[in-house]
């Protein structure tokens, strides 16, 4: 029976012909990883992945997947195998285990009330 | 520090791994990080189970897209005027750009984008049963493209809040880019519902058709539904089928109705007391034989996605490098 | 002057329409997700900038672009051939290759049209040619690539290049009213941008070691007309399925 759809029933008898083989191992390619700057002045984001088969076309495919609709200025694509990434188990890695206020703002709150203390020490001095 | 994640033979062999024969204490820290709303990253430890269910969720999604992409596309060459020939190849356009985003989530997974369609074209792995539907005409796209899409952004936007960071990444996007769909879908409806008394008798016809491959589109009731405990707690499946086909009930029949159009169940009603719809029970048993694939378009589904992978063998062979080696993508 | 001004847009706009319409059969079914996601920007830009040519006319308070493309005779119609032929065979190959031939031409027309006389199509071509440069960057990448690649990659494209060539080079068949267009300074004349053309795609076929001829006089005999209202027998189909819905209710607004 005819296909409603005039495109697929273009492709009949074929359709319901052809010899069927499973996809092979990387038939679709390898994956890049997208960046996308969305305006100057602000970084390139990681927005996902693409199957592309070198590194001109993945450029040339994420423009239309990734930036078809989104705001961008500029476009970076990298191959997924080039990219470090840390494990799940060195998360610790990035927590620190001492106070370390000395290298922030708020280390730094009390220093109007050394100040305060040293005026009121002048203070009977002075009467 | 740095290494791949395909999967490894230890993942095959422990494929039937059982929740209650995992570590304890990694599970206990695994389930305390999902209860804080902490999202599950591709290299954190996890469950065989819960890598397993989650490739099956976010790949049955995939597949959904990519076949949902046909019976819209069914009218692209014959939209009725630019606008709407312009958007329904952009909507359509999306489809298969969210086959193309849920894939990459699930290869996170460690499941290959080539296994993923090997087991679509087998029958293995299954795709959302409304898709196996025909569209018999223009009315039909706009009641899909309406309705269908409302299912699936109720569907989405639960399942957004899941616990699994690439997919939910991947949802988020989707969401945004589904309400577009909808607004198109709606203003299609209107056009049609507001229109001339042939274009009214057309929508009317397609909704009928359509009705009930809605109702089944949240899958079956709860009373039916089995394993929803774990997906719960570990925030795979975030609302019941139930629950999110009330919703959709609540805030999709006045539209209709307000459209001036039947909806083919006379038992269809808000109950004041309980503030939940009742409907007629819409036939599971015609459900399960349309998703095992005695459907009026299951064949027609796989034979095109087949064709279209085998007609472009020879285009992606043509560029396939020798140096080419398989790495999960990362996030 | 009208019917002159008449006959280029829609040799523009009839051209842009229906290779839209023809890209747009391969959403869905495209050789892999992401090329196929590619390629349906693509028809949509063309199937947009068709809208945006007849618009042109409409400026004048002439027709809409809808009445334009769904609602004119078949000779009323100015497409070249090449536009209106089918998929054959879902053959991604011929696909690409039309792709490459006729965005080619496109390059060489918008380039031409951005220093028309007629200020709304310099107007307009300036800022197609943004869109352009992607479809033409996508071409060149893919038959440059495919070119050198496997035997069948190679042996398809050049079967898919002695089909459509010939197609191609009446792209630039002379129009009616041509030597009124060019003496008003709209552009130049056809067989000179043909020149251009060729210039622009030879560099690229040889280095992907396609090899094509100039046609013969009889081939291109067959193909005569398109400019003036003869339709390629492929036309009558397209058209049918084109505005079946359009045409089932046609008081209707959709």
């Amino acid at each position: 029976m005819a296909s409603l759809d005039p495109r697929i029933a273009r492709a009949e008898p074929e359709l319901w012909n052809l010899p069927q083989r499973p996809l092979q191992p990387l038939e679709h390619w390898q994956t890049y990883e997208v960046f996308v700057m969305r305006t100057r002045g602000t970084h390139a984001q990681h927005v996902g992945s693409l199957h592309a088969p070198d590194p001109e076309m993945a450029m040339i495919l994420a423009k239309e997947q990734y930036a078809r609709r989104s705001q961008c200025v500029a476009l970076w694509v990298v191959p997924t195998d080039a990219i470090l990434w840390t494990n799940p188990e060195d998360e610790d890695l990035f927590l620190p285990a001492t106070d370390k206020s000395y290298r922030e703002p708020q280390g730094y709150l009390h220093t109007r009330e050394r100040i305060e203390q040293y005026r009121d020490r002048l203070k009977p001095i002075q009467s | 520090m740095y290494g791949t994640l395909t999967l490894r033979p230890e993942d095959i062999e422990n494929w039937g791994k059982k929740v209650h024969e995992e570590d304890p204490e990694k599970l206990a820290e695994f389930e305390a990080r999902i209860a804080r709303g902490e999202k599950i990253e591709p290299h954190d430890w996890m469950p065989f189970e819960y890598r397993r269910q989650l490739i099956r969720l976010i790949e049955q999604h995939a597949h959904s897209e990519i076949i949902g992409a046909l019976p819209e596309g069914t009218w692209i060459t014959r939209a009725p005027n630019f606008r709407r020939k312009l958007a329904l190849m952009a909507k359509v356009q999306d489809e298969v750009g969210h086959a193309q985003l849920l894939y990459s989530a699930a290869e996170t997974l460690g499941k290959s984008r080539e296994q993923m369609i090997n087991d679509l074209l087998s029958g293995k792995s299954k795709y959302s049963n409304v898709f196996n539907y025909p569209a018999k005409t223009w009315a039909d796209t706009a009641i899909i493209a309406w309705l269908v899409d409302a299912g699936a952004i109720i569907n989405q936007t639960t399942n957004s809040r899941g616990s699994y960071g690439p997919y939910v990444r991947a949802l988020e996007r989707i969401c945004w880019e589904e309400s577009f769909h909808l607004k198109y879908g709606y203003d299609s409806v209107v056009y049609l519902a507001t229109g001339t008394p042939k274009q009214r008798a057309m929508l009317q016809d397609a909704l009928n058709r359509w009705w009930r491959p809605i109702m089944h589109f949240f899958g079956p009731p709860d009373t039916q539904s089995v394993h929803t405990e774990t997906l719960l707690k570990w925030k795979i499946k975030l609302a019941t089928n139930d629950e999110m086909r009330q919703q959709f009930l609540d805030m999709y029949v006045p539209k209709i109705w307000e459209l001036g159009l039947t909806i083919p169940d006379p038992n269809l009603r808000k109950n004041p007391e309980t503030g939940r719809w009742e409907y007629s029970d819409p036939n599971w048993d015609e459900f399960w034989r349309v998703i095992n694939g005695d459907g009026p378009c299951n064949k027609e589904r796989l034979a095109v996605r087949r064709f279209a992978e085998e007609k472009g063998r020879w285009v992606r062979e043509a560029l396939l490098s020798p140096t080419a080696r398989y790495v999960t993508p990362l996030a | 002057m009208i019917e002159a001004l008449e006959t280029l847009v829609f040799s523009l706009a009839d051209d842009e329409l229906l290779i839209g319409h023809r890209h747009a059969e391969w959403i869905g079914l495209g050789p892999i997700l992401e090329e196929d996601i590619a390629f349906a920007s693509i028809a949509q830009d063309e199937t947009g900038h068709a809208q945006a040519y007849y618009q042109l006319l409409t400026d004048l308070g002439l027709r809409t672009p809808d009445e334009y493309a769904f609602r004119r005779e078949a000779q009323a119609f100015r497409s070249a051939h090449l536009v209106e032929l089918p998929n054959f065979d879902y053959d991604y190959g011929l696909a690409l290759m039309r792709h490459f031939l006729y965005d080619a031409a496109e390059q060489v027309r918008l380039e031409a049209l951005r220093r028309s006389s007629y200020d709304p199509l310099a107007g307009l071509a300036e800022r197609l040619a943004r869109e352009e440069k992607y479809h033409w960057m996508h071409a060149r990448a893919w038959i440059q690539r495919l070119g050198r690649s496997t035997e069948e990659a190679h042996l398809r494209l050049q079967s898919a290049l002695d089909q459509l060539f010939p197609y191609a080079w009446m792209l630039f068949e002379e129009m009616p009213y041509e030597a009124e267009m060019v003496e008003a300074g709209w552009l130049p004349p056809s067989a000179e941008l043909r020149e251009r053309w060729l210039t622009l795609i030879a560099p690229i076929l040889t280095d992907a070691q396609l090899t094509w001829h100039e046609p013969t006089p009889e081939h291109l005999l067959a193909l005569q007309g398109a400019r003036r209202g003869v339709r390629s027998p492929y036309f009558d189909a397209l058209y049918a399925e084109m505005t079946e819905v359009s045409a089932s209710d046609p008081d209707a607004e959709w």
